[in-house]
């Protein structure tokens, strides 16, 4: 199976910047997530490794061997986009034993690779429909099939599930990962929605401006996330301003107010300007003990959680917490707002500011 | 190894592919553009000459303006009339269910397959007042005025254009507009006036331009309606001129001075009245806000609208089909005793060799050109490609073939008559195929392509098993056209040379000669092939569009 290398990737579309020095390595068999707001470069950046669009400058590398230059049809990476793409003029057969037919292989063979595919992805019967007879999520598993059945090394997955409605886009991303894990295939899936992200990848790589800002396992990059803006992108957060008051066990940040609260320990000198990010679901409300005293603005009842927004300090701070409280709370009470210490993290201030660094487009 | 699989496996190679590319955009420009506008720098470069023998000489320049002059009064009043009567009905098409539909479908565009040296005929002898033309019973001949006459026979040919581009942009206009219109209290003619018809200006100008090149460009019909009215050496329009001086007896440098001297007059001012058209029709406001409630209202119910579409129907039988059709009356005439089909059948098999070879190098060289335009749209030379490829569409088809006979002789290039009819049909059939293919593939989310090549296919072989099936019946469809077109062209053929014998070449010889009858069989035997092809283009089309 083959390992994914871009090096120093870039793609500029007149004054727009697509891929700024992307670098990213992708695995042997391991499924990649590629998370992003939109426009952040995702989809440049899987074409660039299909070869359909040529990069600027950078290399990519499968195995070591330096493909940039490589035909697409000549890279073995097979893509899935968004749309499916599957050929109106072919039933769901022709379009399955495509990879197989076009590259040549022995036809017997290629109806045994292509019968085996669709028992996979339950389509057997319905082999000589055609992509306008099939609902959204078997037009879905069809160009899996299809992807699956070529032959390729590599899989590339352009939000595959974006069209689907919620409840099928559950199931099907569990069927997405367990063929592509037993195929053994590396695969590298682009994204915009999280929680996908999250339970599909081995590991994330989260994108902004044409650039890989963190990559690491799910867990990673929720609990240590290295910016705000993960922070705030892979799960909600909380944030505020404040300066670093001291560093030991856990730190001390004065927030604007003057009110000093605890996080994580930091590397940063004493005195600087810092931001504070808790997760929305780490952020606990109590009627004592905590940070900052705060009045509950808005309860919502979200079915298995409660969602309560709580100003604190001139601040607005969300919680999530499991619905048996719903009875707790109601506008206008006054509540203590609080976290553990490790699961607030310290980050400098950025330099364009917080609202600009939170911002998704 | 197959041939297939051997393009497959080259065209899997950047740099074949850009050789590929950069022979057939040298095709496009040397032979294509370069000859079809190679008459203005012969004026450039010859000025002085052309100055002595025609500029200065006031009568022929006085009869070289009143022919422009009468062209584009023609053009102009022809595509004026087609709106008139274009508009209600692409409405009738577009937005009614009725029976016999399909068949008004199909009579709309019946003057697209009459070659207009028949349709010419056809008109002299009903409307008009032939001078010795045996007249079949039925003629109407109260036609004497040779511009009314003109006019009527354009109206004919432009008249589907017209309605086509009207009615494919009323298409892709939702009619859900104009029904929440009318819940807001709008009367139908408001709602239609101020919501509908604003939305509709780029099929009004897709239809303008293309109603009024077309008349601008014709030849064949407008000169043998012309000779059948013994009118032919007294009223001139632009290409008539051309195709007249090119059988004069004058001598052949001032002969060629005076049709370089039309054939600029005419190319200039079809591109700059063209622009100007794009321009105005596109930027100009039309006070569509007024409204007047009542009087609209009334003009929305009872007899009005009733009255308007029957006055759509008495047009399209009455001033189109009929009139078209009139040529078969011809088999009421008693025939001569003897007749000499060999001339028809030698006319009959040149025009088809011309037809088929003009069909193929279209094909061949203006399919990947309309990929090329339709996946590049963000290129600069995709996009001058594209402006540029309208060019031989808007030059009227008589300058185009003298200017290239003019380019590839005058140089001693090549004198070869056939080599010169063929290169002059490619010159203004290859826009119809590159026109046709572009827009189809526009159409086709590059997706599919995409997706193709990451799963092993090579480009031809993508070309060939995704994109190609996809858009086979717009192929299908631009081939044919060029086929017809070629086939009915008279104004190009006879600027080359006068001697090239095509059908309707060989009709307008006829009718000099005086040999009615045969001419009119002639003629009706290019409708029948014309026929044929289009009802095959039809079927084609039909089966696709129902296919997936």
């Amino acid at each position: 199976m083959t390992v994914v290398e871009l090096k120093g990737l870039s793609k500029r579309y007149g004054s727009t910047v697509a891929a700024d020095s992307m670098d990213l390595k992708v695995e042997e068999g391991e499924y990649m997530c590629i998370l992003g707001p939109t426009g952040a470069g995702k989809t440049t950046a899987l074409k660039m490794v299909a070869g359909l669009i040529d990069p600027d400058s950078g290399q990519i590398l499968f195995d070591g061997k330096d493909y940039t230059k490589v035909e697409p049809e000549s890279r073995e990476a097979a893509m899935l986009s968004q749309v499916y793409s599957l050929f109106p003029h072919m039933d769901v057969n022709g379009n399955v034993i495509y990879g197989p037919r076009i590259r040549g292989w022995d036809v017997q063979e290629s109806q045994d690779i292509v019968d085996n595919m669709l028992e996979m992805v339950h389509l057997n019967r319905r082999k000589d429909a055609f992509p306008c007879e099939l609902s959204g999520g078997m037009q879905q598993r069809t160009a899996l099939a299809r992807a699956l059945a070529s032959g390729s090394k590599v899989i590339l997955l352009d939000e595959p599930l974006r069209a689907l409605d919620a409840r099928l886009r559950i199931e099907l991303r569990r069927e997405i990962r367990s063929l592509v894990k037993a195929m053994g295939i590396t695969a590298i899936h682009v994204t915009h929605d999280q929680e996908e992200a999250m339970v599909i990848a081995d590991r994330v790589a989260v994108m902004r401006y044409g650039k890989v800002v963190q990559v690491g396992t799910p867990k990673e990059v929720f609990d240590t996330p290295v910016s705000p803006f993960v922070a705030n992108f892979v799960g909600q957060s909380n944030f505020f301003t404040g300066k670093l008051v001291s560093n030991g066990d856990y730190s001390v940040v004065e927030n604007d107010m003057g009110i000093n609260v605890k996080a994580r320990p930091c590397q940063l000198p004493i005195g600087s300007e810092v931001v504070v990010a808790i997760k929305v679901g780490n952020t606990q409300l109590r009627t004592e003990e905590g940070f900052l005293i705060g009045r509950v603005e808005r309860i919502l009842y979200e079915g298995v959680t409660i969602h309560v927004d709580v100003m604190a300090n001139g601040k607005l701070f969300s919680a999530k917490l499991p619905n048996r409280k719903y009875e707790e709370f109601s506008p206008g009470d006054e509540v203590v707002v609080g976290w553990s210490a490790d699961e607030a993290t310290v980050f400098p201030m950025p330099e364009q500011g917080l609202e600009e660094e939170l911002r998704l487009e | 190894m197959s041939l297939t699989k051997r393009i497959d496996d080259l065209s899997s190679r950047r740099d074949i592919r850009s050789g590929w590319f950069g022979i057939i955009t040298f095709f496009f420009l040397a032979f294509i553009i370069l000859p079809t506008v190679y008459v203005l720098i012969y004026g450039i470069t010859d000025f002085q000459n052309l100055s002595d023998t025609v500029l200065d000489d006031p009568e022929t320049m006085s009869l070289i303006w009143g022919a422009v002059f009468t062209s584009f009064s023609l053009a102009l009043l022809v595509t004026i009339i087609d709106l008139i009567v274009g508009v209600p009905m692409a409405w009738i098409m577009v937005r009614k269910e009725f029976r016999g539909k399909k068949l008004l479908d199909t009579l709309i565009d019946m003057p697209l397959a009459f070659p207009t040296a028949a349709l010419g005929f056809s008109i002299g002898i009903f409307w008009g007042l032939p001078i010795d033309a045996p007249v079949p019973p039925g003629a109407l001949g109260i036609i004497a005025s040779p511009y009314i006459l003109i006019m009527l026979l354009h109206i004919i040919f432009t008249y589907p254009y017209m309605v086509r581009s009207l009615s494919a942009i009323l298409e892709q206009i939702d009619q859900s507009y104009e029904e929440a219109g009318m819940t807001l209290g709008a009367s139908r003619m408001t709602a239609a006036r101020t919501i509908t018809l604003p939305l509709f200006r780029a099929g009004l100008i897709t239809g303008f331009i293309l109603c009024f090149a077309r008349s601008l460009s014709e030849t064949g019909g407008t000169f043998i309606a012309l000779i059948t009215i013994g009118q032919a050496d007294k009223f001139f329009t632009g290409p008539t001129l051309i195709a007249w001086f090119k059988r004069s007896t004058l001598a052949p440098e001032e002969v060629e001075a005076i049709l370089a001297v039309v054939s600029i007059i005419l190319i200039v001012t079809a591109i700059i009245f063209l622009l100007i058209i794009k321009f105005v029709l596109g930027r100009i406001n039309v006070p569509f806000d007024k409204v007047w409630p009542r009087w609209e209202r009334v003009l929305s119910r009872g007899m009005v609208p009733k009255a308007k579409d029957a006055i759509s129907f008495v047009w399209l039988f009455a001033i189109v089909i009929i009139p078209s059709f009139f040529i078969f009356a011809y088999l009421l005439v008693p025939s001569p005793a003897e007749m000499d089909w060999s001339g028809l059948i030698n006319a009959l098999s040149f025009s088809f060799m011309v037809a088929g070879v003009v069909t193929l190098a279209d094909i061949v060289l203006g399919v990947p050109m309309g990929l090329y335009i339709a996946r590049h749209r963000d290129k600069k030379l995709a996009q001058i490609i594209d402006s540029l490829v309208n060019i031989p569409l808007i030059v009227p088809t008589t300058a185009l073939g003298f200017s290239l006979a003019l380019f590839w002789t005058s140089q001693d290039l090549v004198t070869n008559i056939t080599f010169l009819v063929i290169m002059a049909h490619i010159a203004f059939t290859y826009p119809l195929v590159v026109r046709n293919v572009a827009g189809a593939v526009m159409e086709v989310d590059p997706s599919y392509e995409e997706a193709a090549r990451t799963l092993g296919a090579k480009p031809f072989a993508t070309f060939r098993t995704v994109l190609l099936p996809i858009v086979r019946s717009a192929v299908l469809a631009g081939a044919i056209l060029a086929f017809t077109r070629s086939l009915g062209e008279t104004g190009a053929t006879v600027a080359v040379s006068s001697e090239a014998n095509t059908v309707p070449v060989y009709i307008v010889n006829l009718m000099n000669s005086g040999d009615y009858y045969l001419a009119a069989v002639s003629a009706m035997v290019l409708i029948m092939v014309s026929f044929v092809f289009m009802f095959a283009l039809r079927y084609t089309i039909r089966r696709d569009g129902g296919g997936y």
